[in-house]
C-alpha cells in the first residue's frame, strides 16, 4: 500500500489561496473559501496552508461515533457517510491539523478526499508549497527549504 | 431571462452615514451589461448621482466601491476592487483600484459594490456579515495606525479571516492624498480616497463572506484558467515581477533616462543600482505575497530596520515607491525607502503623491523657500534619509510644515510662491515616468481624468521598444494613449489586476468573462465599451468645468530642456499629441467630446446633462 499523501511546505506559501479555489470548485462546483477542504490562514504577512495529513490511524475517523469516517483503500483520501454522521464535530476537535471545518447547510464536516488521487490544490499550488508525495519522499523538500535557509514552520 | 448568468452576487450595499441607513438593493444588472463593472459601473453611478461641483470633502461626496464580474471565480488576478469617488486632490472624477482579498470576500458576502452616502456624527465603522451589516461605534479605533486598526477590529469580531479596508491618521485629518489600505499592505492609493472616508467619520469597513458567485460555465472557465496559469508561468515578464517585484522595471526607466530624479529636475538616477529588482533581491526582500487567485506574487516583503516602525515589515516598497520616495527625493538609500514606505501605510498615505509632494519641499528649501525651522530644524536637503522620514511623519500628523505638505504638492507650491515647482496635473503628482524621456506618458498624464496618474495608459513599454528616438518623439503617441487607455478601462472594470495584461490579451480576457457571465463580447465591443468609459469620465470632468487648459503638465516639462542624461535636451512636445489624441477622441478644440461622437457611443443624455452642468 503506498498511498500518496499532501506534503505541505509552509514556508515556500505566499497567501494566494489557489489551492482553495480549486478544492472548493473540484467539490463544490464553485469557488467558495468556506467549502474549501483546504484553508490558507493568514496572519499579517504570513500564510500557511492548512491540510488534511492523511495521518495513518486518523484521529478523525477514531473520534467519529457513528463510523461515518472512513478510508477509500484506492486513493487513501478520507470518505464521509453523509447519511451516518451526525454532525457532532468530534472529528474537527480531534484532528491534530485542526484542517476539518463544517458544511453549514449541510452540517456536515468537510473531509478531504485527495480528489481521489489528483489533488486539485498540489496540482495548482504555483508555489510548491503543496506537493502530493509517496510517504517515503515528503521530508526532503523541508530538507530543501533547510539548506536554502527559509524557516520551516 | 436575465441577461448575464452569472458573475454577479446580485445585491450592492447602500450605506447613509447621516441617517445611519442601510439598504440592500439590486445591482444594476443593466450597467454591468454597459459597462462590465468595477471602474465602469462605478463611473456610470458617480455620474449619475453626484451633483456638478460637489465639495469633495463635502458630506454629499460618495465612495462607490465596485467589483468586476471576473472576481470571486478562478480567473487569475480577477482581485482589484474599484473605489469611484470626487477627488479632494484633484477635485475630478476619480477612482482607485486596490488588490489582496477584499473584493472576493465582499462577493463571497453576497455583493457587489457598497455605496457610502452622508457623514455620520462620530467615527463608526461597516460590518458586513453576510446578509447582515451595521454600524459600529469606533471612537476607540480613532487615531489608530493602519494595521493596528485591523488587529483591533479583527479581535473585537472575533475572527481572523475578516478582510478590512481603514483609513489611518491621514485620512482622519483630511491629508488630501491620504488612502484607504486593505489587507494590511494593499492600497486604494491614488487621489485621496482615504480623506472621503475621513470627513466621512468612516474609520474601516470589515467584511466576511461565506458564499460564492455563480458562474455560467464552470467548466470552460477551469480550462481557459489553466492554460492561463501555463502563460503565466512561463511569460518573461511575469517571471521578472515573480522575482523581483515592480521594482524590476527600475533598471530599464533609469538607463533610459525616464525615471524621474529630484523633484523632476532629471531623468537618471546615479544611485538607481541600490534600488534594482536584482538587487533588492538579494539584499533586501525576505518573502514573497500574493493577493487572491494570482500566481506571480509579484509582493515582497521588506523588514523595517530604521525610524520609527523598525522591526516590522512592509509589502513593497513598490516601483513607485522607490521611484517618488526614493530617486524623486534623491534618496537611494533602501532602508530609508522601506521606512518611509512604513510611515505611509501606518499613517494611510499614498506613497507616490506623499514622495512628489516631500520632494517639491526639498526643491524649495534647496531654494530657500524654507528653512529648517519649518520642520524641527532638519534640513530638507535632496537625499536626506532624515527629511525624508521627518517629513512624511510631519504630514501623517498634520505638524507644522507638515500641515501645509498634507495639502498635496499643488496647494502647498501655491503657498510657497512657487507654483511652478509642483509637478502635478489638475492637482494630482506625477507618477514617477519624467515625461520627457517618454513623451506619450507626458500625454497620459495630461489627459488622464484623475490628474496625472500613469495606470490610465501606460505606454512606456510600447515606446520604449524597437526604434530608439520614438520614445522621445510625439508622432503616434496619441494613437497609442488612446488604444493603451481603452484596454485599460476593460482590465480595470473586469476587476483583473493590470499585471494580468503582460500576459493575457484582451481576448482572452473577454473568453473568461464570456465563460463566466454566459455573454461573449468581440475585442471590438469591449474596446468600444472601454472608449464608452473613458469618454463618460471625461463628460464627468468637462460637466465640473474642467477643459483645456486643464490638460496640461508643469511649466518644467514644456519648457526646460531634460538637463543631462540620456534624454537630454528633450521636452515634451504636448501641443501636437493633445492636439491628435483630441481628434481622435472626437473632442472639439477645448477638449469637449462632440456630440457626434457621444451619439455613436449611446453617451448623447450624459453630453447633454454635461454642457448644461446638470447630473445625469
Amino acid at each position: 500500500m503506498a498511498h500518496k499523501v499532501l506534503a505541505i511546505y509552509a514556508s515556500r506559501c505566499t497567501g494566494c489561496r489557489i489551492c482553495e479555489q480549486w478544492c472548493a470548485y473540484q467539490h463544490h462546483g464553485a469557488v467558495s473559501p468556506a467549502h474549501a477542504r483546504i484553508t490558507v490562514q493568514q496572519l499579517h504577512l504570513r500564510s500557511a496552508p492548512i491540510a488534511c495529513n492523511q495521518c495513518r490511524r486518523a484521529p478523525c475517523i477514531a473520534a467519529c461515533p457513528s463510523g461515518a469516517i472512513s478510508r477509500d483503500p484506492m486513493s487513501g483520501g478520507l470518505q464521509l457517510d453523509a447519511e451516518a454522521c451526525v454532525g457532532c464535530r468530534l472529528c474537527l476537535e480531534a484532528c491534530p491539523r485542526a484542517c476539518i471545518k463544517m458544511d453549514a447547510e449541510v452540517g456536515v464536516p468537510l473531509l478531504c478526499d485527495l480528489c481521489g488521487g489528483e489533488p486539485q490544490c498540489a496540482r495548482h499550488c504555483p508555489e510548491g508549497a503543496i506537493l502530493c508525495l509517496e510517504l517515503d519522499l515528503v521530508d526532503r523538500a523541508y530538507r530543501d527549504d533547510l539548506v536554502a535557509g527559509k524557516e520551516v514552520l | 431571462m436575465s441577461e448575464l448568468q452569472g458573475g454577479l452576487a446580485g445585491s450592492l450595499l447602500r450605506v447613509d452615514l447621516t441617517y445611519g441607513t442601510i439598504r440592500r438593493e439590486p445591482t444594476p444588472e443593466a450597467l454591468y451589461v454597459r459597462r462590465l463593472g468595477g471602474r465602469g459601473v462605478g463611473a456610470s453611478l458617480l455620474f449619475d448621482e453626484l451633483a456638478p461641483s460637489t465639495d469633495p470633502l463635502g458630506p454629499a461626496n460618495k465612495l462607490i466601491f465596485l467589483t468586476g464580474a471576473l472576481t470571486g471565480t478562478l480567473a487569475p488576478g480577477a482581485n482589484k476592487m474599484c473605489v469611484t469617488f470626487r477627488s479632494p486632490l484633484s477635485e475630478t472624477y476619480s477612482f482607485s483600484l486596490c488588490g489582496g482579498h477584499l473584493a472576493p470576500e465582499l462577493k463571497f458576502a453576497g455583493y457587489d459594490g457598497i455605496v457610502i452616502e452622508g457623514r455620520a456624527e462620530q467615527p463608526v465603522y461597516l460590518w458586513v456579515d453576510r446578509g447582515h451589516a451595521e454600524l459600529r461605534a469606533a471612537g476607540h479605533l480613532w487615531g489608530k495606525f493602519t494595521h493596528e486598526t485591523e488587529d483591533a477590529i479583527r479581535a473585537e469580531l472575533r475572527d481572523r479571516a475578516v478582510r478590512v479596508a481603514v483609513i489611518g491618521p491621514a485620512g482622519e485629518k483630511g491629508v488630501r492624498f491620504a488612502c484607504i489600505q486593505a489587507d494590511a499592505h494593499r492600497e486604494f492609493g491614488r487621489g485621496g480616497p482615504g480623506a472621503v472616508m475621513g470627513v466621512k467619520n468612516l474609520k474601516a469597513i470589515a467584511v466576511r463572506g461565506t458564499g460564492e458567485v455563480p458562474v455560467a460555465d464552470g467548466a470552460t472557465l477551469a480550462r481557459l484558467v489553466e492554460q492561463a496559469y501555463a502563460l503565466l508561468a512561463q511569460h518573461p515578464k511575469a517571471r521578472l515581477r515573480r522575482a523581483c517585484g515592480t521594482p524590476e522595471m527600475v533598471e530599464a526607466t533609469n538607463r533610459l533616462g525616464y525615471w524621474a530624479t529630484r523633484n523632476f529636475s532629471g531623468g537618471w538616477f546615479e544611485e538607481a543600482e541600490r534600488l534594482s529588482g536584482p538587487r533588492l533581491r538579494e539584499t533586501l526582500y525576505v518573502g514573497d505575497r500574493s493577493c487572491y487567485g494570482c500566481p506571480v506574487a509579484c509582493g515582497k516583503l521588506s523588514p523595517v530596520t530604521l525610524g520609527r516602525l523598525v522591526g516590522s515589515t512592509i509589502e513593497g516598497p513598490e516601483f513607485e515607491t522607490l521611484g517618488l520616495l526614493g530617486a524623486n527625493c534623491g534618496v537611494g538609500e533602501p532602508a530609508a525607502i522601506v521606512a518611509a514606505t512604513a510611515l505611509c501605510d501606518a499613517y494611510g498615505m499614498d506613497t507616490m503623491s506623499a514622495g512628489a509632494t516631500v520632494s517639491m519641499a526639498m526643491e524649495a528649501y534647496e531654494r530657500g523657500l524654507l528653512a529648517p525651522g519649518d520642520l524641527g530644524g532638519v534640513e530638507l536637503r535632496f537625499g536626506s534619509d532624515e527629511a525624508l522620514l521627518a517629513a512624511i511623519e510631519a504630514i501623517g500628523e498634520r505638524r507644522g510644515l507638515g500641515d501645509l505638505l498634507a495639502e498635496g504638492a499643488r496647494r502647498a507650491a501655491e503657498q510657497l510662491g512657487a507654483p511652478d515647482l509642483a509637478m502635478h496635473v489638475k492637482g494630482m503628482e506625477l507618477a514617477t515616468y519624467e515625461p520627457r524621456g517618454v513623451v506619450g506618458m507626458g500625454l497620459t498624464y495630461a489627459i488622464s481624468p484623475k490628474g496625472a496618474h500613469h495606470m490610465i495608459a501606460p505606454t512606456m513599454a510600447a515606446e520604449t521598444a524597437g526604434e530608439p528616438s520614438r520614445r522621445l518623439r510625439a508622432d503616434g503617441k496619441a494613437a497609442l494613449v488612446a488604444e493603451t487607455q481603452s484596454i485599460m478601462a476593460l482590465v480595470d472594470s473586469l476587476g483583473l489586476c493590470a499585471s494580468m495584461r503582460f500576459v493575457l490579451d484582451p481576448h482572452t480576457m473577454l473568453e473568461m468573462h464570456a465563460a463566466v457571465t454566459g455573454r461573449l463580447l468581440t475585442e471590438a465591443d469591449a474596446l468600444r465599451i472601454g472608449e464608452n468609459i473613458l469618454q463618460l469620465e471625461r463628460l464627468f470632468n468637462v460637466r465640473d468645468g474642467f477643459r483645456r487648459s486643464a490638460d496640461t503638465l508643469p511649466r518644467r516639462l514644456l519648457a526646460e530642456p531634460m538637463p543631462s542624461g540620456p534624454s537630454a535636451g528633450n521636452t515634451v512636445p504636448l501641443e501636437t499629441m493633445l492636439g491628435e489624441y483630441y481628434a481622435l477622441m472626437g473632442w472639439d478644440s477645448d477638449g469637449v467630446p462632440g456630440l457626434d461622437r457621444m451619439r455613436a457611443l449611446g453617451l448623447e443624455a450624459e453630453w447633454a446633462a454635461a454642457i448644461r452642468g446638470q447630473t445625469g
